[in-house]
């Protein structure tokens, strides 16, 4: 039986009466570190600038959280131009962490963040596990950020990123250091590049992290036919759109089970169907990302369409649908 | 709301399209560009915007104008649609062209499409005494602008790749023919960025200041996804997005591709 037909025999809800409210829970056995959103929409990092450019199009208190642009140790320039190639419903990215660095960050980033209630997630990135010591003791206490995202999958940058994120034991390794220093709330994201996320996961989990975030970018080209050259000037990018989400949404579903920590799932996330479907999967909360790109104010759109489905459904927790479909 | 009300080629594959709008954040400056999104009916192909120059501005009658160049998939939707069609538009967007030098002697210097953002600026700098240099393939490309421009009053130069016009060759060699003899106070340049690269160096050689617009590819047009960085050329100074920082710059202010 369908979860919202128990309600649906009960008095018809209105708007008023939808909670779309999720908590990601903390392993820290804490609830103070349990992560809580006001809906399950998390910005995905890198599509969405650090706040300031989508508040010129909408509040973005409305979002479940924030997540900013990755950010390493050292500054970092980015890789050659051109760094994105379209192709059919999605897109192909090797931007390659362009950031002013965990110091610029602190001091001129994080700052402008206190102009917003939600919470903040800081996204990190390096190529070693001494960056991520780095980076995590750098963010360590700083009160402007509810929790970090350790990005084990950037397929962009040579000699780190993916690199660790593909291999279980390495995963297990850096998480175990990040957790050590950092005390907010630990997400690790994953890539989707590997023969079975589920091990990468388990081994975030086994190492401490209170949630995993899946997918980051599935590695891709595109040749320039004219030219007869590859179009981006890295070569290789990152594709993201509505064309990897399914396999984004397989991949949250294969998760769910085999793990206990919460898991963001993100992967050309549209619209509030799309949500539904991650959260179906077993997604406790849901990444926007390359849909901002294209509409900035996906972010309250997709919150409306959510509640649409819930009215429709008669759904009044929207967090009693994470992992029905199974 | 953008609603279309002309879409019609001007030339070989060039359409001049034509928005109706009802309000705008701000009224747009030459050099602002919009995002349009080409795809109907929530297709998602191709996903992205399409940026435009805008072409002309007209406040009173609440018009848009872009001019365009059928190149891939998303220029081929948008060049179908017809009149009545309403658009889903974001803009204006981007750093503008600066019009502070009007009254002086001003060079344009436009190749290909890079005409576009070029025609409302001359009617911005109308006090000015301005020369057009631009270059296309052939004649046919080049007539609807030379018209336009004319209008205005500007004295056009044309060179065309396939064909002898004043020149047969690229706007870069047809200016660089006049440059020593009519030298500007300052100039203003779009198109391919080699010839950006080339106009910029020639000008600075000459010490005459003057403004550029990059044709970058874009993600976002609003400067969350850093496609479109291009690098400064002072060291000390972090990447210019070409969508938010840009699509203008001075010149010598960002490094271009060559």
């Amino acid at each position: 039986m369908f979860k919202g037909e128990v309600d649906s025999l009960k008095q018809k809800l209105t708007e008023a009466d939808l909670n779309l409210s999720v908590v990601m829970k903390s392993q820290q056995h804490q609830q103070q570190n349990n992560l809580k959103l006001k809906n399950p929409l998390i910005t995905a990092s890198g599509t969405c600038g650090n706040g300031k450019e989508l508040a010129d199009f909408f509040d973005i208190n409305q979002l479940g959280a924030f997540t900013t642009k990755g950010i390493t140790v050292k500054p970092q320039a980015g890789n050659k131009t051109p760094r994105i190639a379209e192709t059919a419903a999605g897109i192909i990215n090797s931007i390659g962490l362009e950031n002013p660095g965990v110091d610029s960050f602190i001091k001129d980033i994080l700052p402008e963040t206190k102009n917003y209630s939600l919470p903040i997630l800081a996204n990190i990135s390096g190529y070693s596990k001494e960056d991520f010591i780095t980076l995590a003791e750098k963010l360590e206490k700083r009160e402007e950020i509810t929790g970090i995202e350790v990005n084990l999958s950037c397929p962009n940058i040579k000699g780190g990123g993916m690199i660790f994120g593909t291999d279980p034991e390495k995963v297990y390794q850096i998480t175990k250091k990040v957790r050590e220093i950092y005390s907010g709330y630990l997400i690790v994201k994953l890539t989707p590049n590997i023969t079975d996320i589920t091990e990468t996961a388990l081994a975030a989990e086994n190492a401490g992290a209170d949630a995993v975030s899946m997918i980051n970018t599935l590695s891709a080209m595109k040749i320039d036919i004219d030219q007869q050259k590859p179009l981006l000037a890295n070569t290789f990018g990152g594709l993201s759109g509505p064309a990897v989400r399914p396999v984004a949404v397989r991949m949250v579903y294969q998760s769910f089970k085999k793990l206990n920590i919460p898991i963001l799932g993100l992967g050309g996330v549209r619209s509030g169907s799309d949500v539904i479907e991650f959260m179906l999967a077993g997604a406790a909360a849901v990444g926007i990302g390359t849909v901002n790109m294209i509409d900035p104010t996906a972010g309250p759109r997709i919150i409306g369409e959510i509640k649409e489905y819930m009215l429709k459904h008669q759904i009044k927790n929207l967090s009693s649908i994470i992992g029905a479909a199974h | 709301m953008f609603k279309i009300i002309a879409n019609r080629e001007v030339g070989p594959g060039i359409f001049q399209l034509v928005l109706n709008y009802d309000q705008l954040p701000q009224n747009p400056e030459p050099g602002h560009f919009f995002n349009i999104k080409v795809s109907q009916d929530g297709s998602e192909d191709p996903l992205l915007r399409r940026p435009f120059s805008i072409f002309d501005f007209d406040a009173a009658e609440k018009k848009i104008e872009f001019v365009y160049r059928v190149i891939g998939k998303g220029t081929k939707i948008l060049s179908n649609l017809e009149n009545g069609t309403e658009l889903d538009v974001l803009g204006p967007l981007g750093t503008p062209f600066s019009l502070n030098k009007s009254g002086g002697s001003i060079h344009l210097i436009g190749g290909g499409m890079g005409i576009a953002p070029l025609y409302y600026l001359a009617k911005k700098l109308k006090s000015s005494r301005q020369t057009l240099y631009l270059g296309a393939a052939n004649k046919a490309e080049l007539e609807f602008f030379e018209e336009k421009f004319k209008g205005l009053g500007v004295e056009c130069h044309l060179a065309a790749m396939e064909e002898k016009l004043e020149i047969r060759g690229s706007a870069l060699v047809l200016w660089l023919n006049y440059l020593e003899k009519n030298t500007p106070d300052y100039i203003y340049t779009c198109g391919p960025e080699k010839m950006l690269a080339a106009v910029e160096k020639e000008a600075l050689k000459h010490n005459i200041g003057g403004e550029l617009s990059v044709e970058k590819r874009m993600g976002c047009g609003i400067g969350v996804c850093l496609s479109c960085s291009c690098e400064s050329r002072d060291q000390d100074q972090k990447n210019k997005r070409a969508c938010v920082e840009g699509p203008v710059f001075g010149l010598g202010e960002v490094i271009l591709s060559v």
